[in-house]
């Protein structure tokens, strides 16, 4: 099964248009994955995709399409929601996360996740960033200083956020927020960054901060961003699969998806037909 | 393009433009209704209770002249109206006070030896002891009979001579002071008689049971020979001690039921009454027969009474003294009904006390020299009649209504007569009408703090942690049903809450009391361990359960834990405390246990107060937005970090106000507490004693207290200070509920 999957990935894929010369490794690997709300309600079809190690891959589609359902499935937030059952594997390095043997906790701080919403801790800028490290049992203050700013530096925070680290995060401005979170995330080292429209509440200044943000941090992070912005998606992402109606139509490499998509589908779109 | 306003009618903007007018006006009624009911309570009881705090008034009446010799004794009836004199030679009258008129005069020296001395029994008595030069002794009363011919109050003054047929003798030598005290068990009558020191003697009354005839059976008392000469004379109430005072200030008590040295009456206590030296000025008794006021021609005031030591002997203790502000008081009149005293300085001051208040409520100088004029004081306290050295008859209307609350009286240990040592006492009515009311505050605000301490012991835990499992662990289907149900609990009327306390679940208690110890031990033990035990299940038995539902799994254990517990009562209650566990704490421990106590008000309250907490928590819980515990999750907290670390301090707003207002409610609560404690004002924390709050307290003696007494404007006093209580916990509760929100703000 888990062949033949990947054999449709293949085929799926396409010529490599990186300019990356060395292939990408696999990061997640998802196979005939369904997603049922309540009894018959199901969200997502026998979803197949791999998503490459330290790239942006971008799901986009319109909405109720599924994609942050999707998202949600990596990190396994839907198991929060009542009445929600999983069926197909999601293999993070080869292991799949939905084994009973999984511990939950740890799989979330492996895989992170920003959600649409800034959604700072009611706490101060450094108690935000350290709570990740606090709930592992890590309170050196030490280790925890060079973190916070270690991780405030990579999300392009410090500098503004230096001499207010303790007051708190809920007076900082929308986009500010939203990089905390993002530094908040990358504190605790995930291997996988899971954006849910990370910047759709957001100012025009403060997405384009946050897309120059997700240009740096993909040298050391596996992305998954979801977003409703076509533009978006073409700016930042390396990967994009579109989505309709809780089904995969195409997943590509972004050059190839929003210049010459293999479905028609795709193509309306892209191109504004719907959506 | 059309315009919309063509089409939109005119007269429904009119009216919506009146409903939204309208609106705004009802709501802003509304609110400052509120506003001004709440002042009005306030000003209500403020008005009930401001004449508490009041200084005393007096008004001058006309002065008429007085065609006679300054009265040895002088007294006025109970409508302030007619007046009564005895001159020092024993001439005595009833006069008018408004004119000054003789209505009638009397010799009461009779055909007897003249006059020496005249003495009063005790200040609402109208009973006198006349001594004569031939050392005997004759008693008169002077009566009064109300009646209404033609509508009009019309009083009769009576003298009457009681004992006249006995010949009451106290030595040879003139009577120069004296004593009298009459009860229904025994007349005592002590005297100095000249030449001869002290003479007492006792006749005891015996009632015949077949006639009802009295006769009396005289008895000597030998009294001790005491040196200096005899100033002041008193037999305190219960006939038990005789006070003597010498004009250089000291003082002999004599104790008249027992026999000392020598066959004389033992002496009880000797000193000196005042500190700073001086001599007597005047004394007088209390009220009630049990405190000695004394004043020293140096200006010191002091009460002193009878207390008990730790060796059961007694020691005349100064209590209090007033400061006169150097006035030298030269005439004390104590009060007929109160413990509160006037007094008359030497040179025409006028100071009016009260003793168990400490407080001295007017100070003024009248005109009234009290060294050369006899006053009295009418038996309601609101006259006072003057005759001075220079012929006037002079009369104030005195304004004195709520001389005995004070501070100190409220809140402060205050010694009252009879007792060893300060106290806190709450005693406002008692059996017999020369009682020292006692208003402290103290014992009512301790039992009110108490029954909420407990309350809140018993229902913050629960309420909390039912409100956090319910709002964040529970499955929703399930938390549908169980927070109307607890919610509902609030309905409960607190009357049936209190019935059931006091009928039902004091007894249960006292009868289980190791059953209910043993239920605080073993429920979350038992808890736990199941939890535990759960946990190791296999996981195909454990998926059973659906998630959140795993708390009705516990009902059954949590029943089985409870009939355990009780079944295990007997069985344990012999093999750890005898058999009888209430025994035992009175006995090992040394703590004395009520059947109503405060464990049965702390568990009635607790169900009061619990829905209410409960509620609101519940809800600032479940209020808590669904993305920042997710973003905790995200972050790979576990559901109890995520709850700790983020769900409960930005929730800690709610959770405080859920508490602060249950603990209002538990300060503020009267039927429980009223029905399941025994209602007794005493200040212990011991959880097996009951209390009495200061809303059970009205509640209980509201209804009998006269309206606009001191008795009643005390009451409304406790309603104004339960108000503060109320006022300031919710005023702190804010404060701090302000600045968790400051901290953690609401998203």
């Amino acid at each position: 099964m888990q062949n033949h999957a990947i054999d449709i990935q293949a085929l799926r894929r396409g010529p490599l248009q990186d300019e990356d010369a060395a292939p990408p490794v696999t990061s997640l690997a998802v196979n005939q994955l369904s997603l049922f709300y309540n009894q018959d309600a199901q969200a997502l079809y026998d979803i197949n995709l791999e998503i490459p190690k330290q790239r942006v891959t971008a799901f986009i589609g319109p909405s109720g399409c599924g994609k942050s359902s999707l998202l949600r499935c990596i990190n396994r937030m839907n198991d929060l929601v009542d009445g929600c059952r999983v069926r197909g594997q999601i293999l993070l390095d080869g292991e799949d996360i939905y084994d009973r043997r999984v511990d939950v906790a740890n799989l979330r701080r492996r895989i992170g996740m920003v959600f649409q919403k800034p959604n700072p801790f009611p706490k101060s800028v450094y108690e935000n960033v350290a709570y990740g490290l606090r709930i592992q049992g890590i309170n050196k203050k030490r280790i925890l200083d060079e973190v916070v700013e270690k991780s405030l530096r990579a999300a392009a925070l410090w500098e503004e956020v230096k001499d207010r680290l303790h007051e708190s995060a809920l007076g900082m401005s929308g986009g500010q927020q939203q990089r905390l979170v993002i530094a908040r995330t990358i504190a605790v080292e995930p291997e996988v960054l899971l954006l849910d429209e990370p910047a759709s509440a957001l100012d025009p200044i403060s997405t384009l901060k946050i897309e120059e943000l997700i240009y740096e941090l993909k040298s050391r992070y596996t992305i998954v961003i979801v977003t409703h912005n076509m533009q978006q998606a073409a700016r930042v992402s390396d990967m994009t699969a579109f989505m309709y109606m809780g089904k995969l139509v195409e997943f590509d490499s972004t050059d190839a998806i929003f210049t010459n998509p293999a479905q028609k589908q795709t193509e309306d779109y892209i191109t504004g037909r719907y959506g | 393009m059309s315009k919309l306003s063509e089409y939109a009618p005119a007269h429904r903007a009119r009216l919506r433009h009146t409903k939204d007018r309208l609106a705004t006006a009802g709501i802003t009624a509304g609110g400052a209704g509120v506003l001004l009911a709440i002042l009005l309570i306030f000003f209500y009881l403020l008005y009930e209770v401001v004449p508490l705090f009041s200084g005393a008034g007096i008004e001058a009446g006309e002065r008429t002249p007085w065609n006679g010799p300054v009265p040895a004794y002088l007294a006025v009836e109970e409508q302030g109206e007619v007046g009564f004199a005895v001159a020092p030679d024993g001439a005595a009258r009833f006069f008018d006070i408004a004119s000054g008129a003789v209505i009638e005069t009397l010799d009461l020296a009779g055909d007897r030896a003249a006059v020496t001395v005249v003495a009063a029994e005790a200040p609402q008595s109208r009973l006198l002891a006349l001594g004569h030069a031939d050392g005997g002794v004759s008693l008169a009363r002077h009566d009064y009979k109300l009646s209404y011919p033609g509508g009009e109050r019309e009083i009769t003054p009576e003298l009457s001579r009681p004992y006249a047929d006995q010949a009451l003798s106290l030595g040879r030598g003139a009577v120069t002071a004296l004593a009298v005290s009459d009860t229904e068990d025994a007349l005592v009558v002590v005297g100095e008689v000249a030449g001869e020191g002290l003479r007492g003697t006792r006749f005891r009354r015996q009632e015949s049971f077949l006639t009802g005839e009295t006769t009396l059976e005289e008895e000597a008392l030998v009294l001790p020979t005491l040196a200096g000469d005899t100033a002041a004379l008193f037999i305190g109430s219960g006939q038990r001690w005789l006070y003597r005072i010498d004009s250089a200030g000291d003082f002999t008590v004599v104790d008249l039921q027992r026999s000392g040295a020598a066959g004389a009456l033992a002496i009880a206590a000797t000193g000196k009454l005042f500190e700073g030296g001086g001599g007597l000025s005047t004394s007088a008794m209390l009220l009630g027969g049990i405190s000695l006021l004394a004043a020293s021609d140096r200006g010191e005031l002091v009460q002193y009474f009878m207390v008990r030591d730790e060796q059961s002997g007694h020691r005349f203790h100064r209590v209090r003294d007033f400061d006169t502000r150097g006035v030298v008081v030269a005439r004390i009149l104590p009060e007929h009904r109160r413990k509160g005293f006037l007094a008359l300085g030497r040179d025409g001051e006028l100071q009016i006390y009260h003793t168990t208040a400490h407080r001295r409520l007017y100070s003024r100088e009248v005109g009234a020299p009290g060294r050369e004029g006899a006053a009295a004081i009418a038996p309601r306290g609101d006259a006072l009649i003057y005759i001075g050295g220079d012929g006037q008859l002079a009369h104030w209307a005195v304004d004195n209504e709520h001389p005995d609350v004070s501070w100190s009286a409220l809140w402060d240990e205050v010694w009252y007569e009879s007792y060893d040592e300060p106290a806190h006492i709450w005693q406002s009515s008692a059996s017999n009408n020369d009682f020292e009311p006692k208003y402290s505050f103290a014992p009512l605000a301790f039992g009110t703090l108490k029954a909420a301490f407990y309350t809140m012991l018993i229902a913050a835990p629960l309420a909390i942690c039912g409100a956090i499992y319910t709002a964040y662990f529970m499955a929703p289907a399930l938390r549908r049903k169980i927070k109307p149900m607890i919610e509902l609990m609030e309905a409960l009327p607190t009357v049936i809450l209190g019935f059931l306390a006091g009928l039902w679940l004091a007894p249960f208690i006292e009868d289980k009391l190791t059953g209910v110890f043993a239920l605080l031990v073993f429920m979350p033990l038992g808890i736990l361990s199941f939890a535990f035990a759960f946990s190791r299940l296999p996981v195909m038995l454990r998926r059973r359960v659906p998630e959140g539902w795993d708390a009705a799994i516990l009902l059954p254990v949590v029943v089985l834990i409870g009939y355990l517990s009780f079944a295990a009562n007997d069985p344990l209650e012999l093999a750890l405390f005898g058999g009888d566990m209430r025994l035992w704490i009175t006995r090992e421990l040394g703590i004395s246990f009520d059947q109503r106590n405060s464990l049965v008000v702390g568990i009635a309250m607790g169900m009061a107060v619990i829905p209410t907490i409960f509620s609101i928590a519940e809800d600032a819980i479940f209020s808590v937005p669904r993305h920042l515990s997710d973003g905790s999750l995200a972050l790979g907290a576990t559901p109890w970090q995520t709850l700790v670390g983020v769900v409960l301090p930005t929730a800690s707003p709610g959770i405080f106000s859920g508490l602060m207002i249950g603990l209002g409610r538990a300060v503020g609560e009267t039927m429980i507490v009223l029905m399941a404690t025994g209602n007794t004002p005493i200040m212990d924390a011991n959880i097996f004693e009951g209390m009495r709050t200061l809303s059970a307290n009205i509640a209980v003696e509201v209804p009998e207290a006269e309206v606009d007494s001191t008795h009643y404007r005390v009451l409304f006093l406790a309603a104004f200070v339960l108000l503060l209580f109320t006022f300031v916990f919710n005023t702190i509760a804010e404060l701090v509920r302000q600045r968790l929100r400051v901290k953690y703000g609401s998203l």
